[in-house]
């Protein structure tokens, strides 16, 4: 009984053992060992320590950094945008508001000047008539004293002619009584 | 001609560690990786340089590709250092496995160079680095019970005895998709490791046999077609790496509704 369960013990043993050596057999002829996985299990983590520290986190780093720059001109645009705008927008509020007085300016400057011109038109029109009015008091009185004038010189002269003519010398009384019908004549004529 | 074997050549030792040709290349891979970092953190400034414009126009184009995963700017840095790493890494060494001298220049009969993705413990560390942050980063932001509890669904199960037959038959099937969530995590593991490891392994074999029928001009095309497997390949992981982020660090449809 013993011997059976030696040799079963053994049986299981080798087919054991010839199980793991297949399987190490298959791993062998792959190359795969322990000691060279290990080695190049710590030269992939020689690789890892200077890809990352030497190369792609400073490189990422700049990166964001360049990013965060360019995201951060971008807001300061928009904000300068804002800024801009919002200036444009009071200096044309200013701008209207500016436009809005100067209109206001403007038409009460053409009231005032309307009525400036106007009190000068008045004014222009009474000193026009006061001139108009003594020149006719003067063209009036000229006139007057120019008819008188003329008179005596026309009487002078029909005196004058009549005495030529007649060659007498008239007394007062005629001599009035004919200067009297030469006007009344000259009157006459005039009319 | 050399045909390359799946197990990467071991060149020497140091102590225990062995330093196989994927090594050397991981090695100068670290070392390009020193130099342009050393250049971008002494050069790096606002205004950007021809490098750093360069750098930071892949980075842009890198995180704009993020943001389509995670529809989210914030998520996308906090997962930047590692998917960032894993990508410009895993690009960087495939497409130095294309360099001359790769394949070809020996060392003790061995290939001295080999492209550092056909080595399988450098795409199963990767890959299980990307997943265990995946599930660390999962509990840590959607609380313990409620990460583990989209793989281990008995408390339904339990809360199902009240209800019914109904909910009980739906909290057994639940309970079975918990388990295939779990068995869809180890598959990621070799999934994601092993497409990588595939198609890097896969184009080295195929430009190795290229070049050995023809030394000249008949490998260019397939040069080529390399260099876009490689950013294919470098793209795909990655995302892959975001998006098994972003889905453990979302919660449960179940968990927001409540």
């Amino acid at each position: 009984m013993i011997f059976i369960e030696n040799v079963f013990a053994s049986e299981a043993e080798i087919s054991q053992e010839a199980t793991s050596s297949a399987g190490e057999g298959i791993l062998s002829s792959l190359g795969v060992n322990a000691p060279l996985f290990a080695f190049q299990l710590l030269n992939f983590a020689i690789v890892f320590v200077i890809l990352w520290f030497l190369i792609l986190k400073p490189l990422s780093k700049k990166l964001t950094e360049r990013q965060k720059m360019i995201d951060d001109s971008i807001e300061n645009s928009k904000k300068i945008d804002e800024i801009l705008k919002q200036g444009e927008k009071k200096y044309q509020d200013r701008i209207d508001v500016a436009k809005a007085e100067a209109n206001a300016i403007l038409e009460r400057a053409k009231i005032e000047s309307d009525f400036i011109a106007e009190e000068a038109k008045n004014k222009t029109k009474g000193d026009m008539e006061v001139l108009v009015a003594q020149a006719k008091a003067r063209i009036s009185s000229e006139k007057d004293n120019m008819i008188a004038g003329l008179k005596n010189e026309t009487a002078g002269l029909v005196v004058t002619a009549l005495q030529q003519i007649l060659g007498e010398k008239i007394d007062a009384n005629k001599d009035k009584k004919i200067i009297s019908d030469a006007l009344s004549k000259l009157d006459y004529e005039k009319k | 001609m050399h045909i390359p074997t799946m197990a990467p050549d071991v060149l020497f030792t140091i102590g225990p560690l062995p330093i196989t040709n994927t090594v050397i290349n991981t090695w100068i891979a670290i070392v390009i990786c020193l130099i342009f970092g050393i250049i971008i953190s002494r050069k790096i400034s606002l205004r950007p340089g021809k490098f750093q414009n360069a750098f930071e126009f892949f980075l842009e184009t890198l995180l704009g590709f993020f943001d389509q995963v995670t529809g989210d700017r914030k998520k996308t840095m906090k997962f930047l250092p590692l998917v960032g790493s894993v990508f410009f890494f895993i690009l960087l060494s495939n497409w130095l496995g294309l360099l001359p001298g790769t394949g070809s220049i020996t060392y003790q009969n061995k290939m001295l160079l080999r492209p550092a993705n056909t080595d399988l413990n450098l795409v199963f560390g990767m890959t299980l680095v990307a997943l265990v942050t995946s599930h660390i980063w999962g509990l840590i932001t959607v609380g313990f019970f409620t990460y583990v509890g989209k793989f281990v669904q008995i408390r339904q199960l339990f809360l199902s005895f009240r209800k019914g037959p109904l909910a009980i038959f739906t909290a057994i099937i639940e309970l079975f998709v918990g388990l295939l969530e779990i068995i869809s995590e180890l598959a990621k593991v070799l999934s994601l490791s092993f497409r990588l490891f595939g198609n890097i392994f896969a184009g080295e074999i195929l430009i190795t046999v290229m070049s050995s029928l023809v030394a000249f001009i008949v490998p260019t095309p397939f040069m080529f077609l390399e260099i876009l497997v490689g950013l294919i390949q470098a793209g795909v992981f990655a995302i892959l790496t975001l998006v098994y982020l972003t889905i453990a660090t979302t919660k449960p449809h179940a968990v927001e509704e409540h």
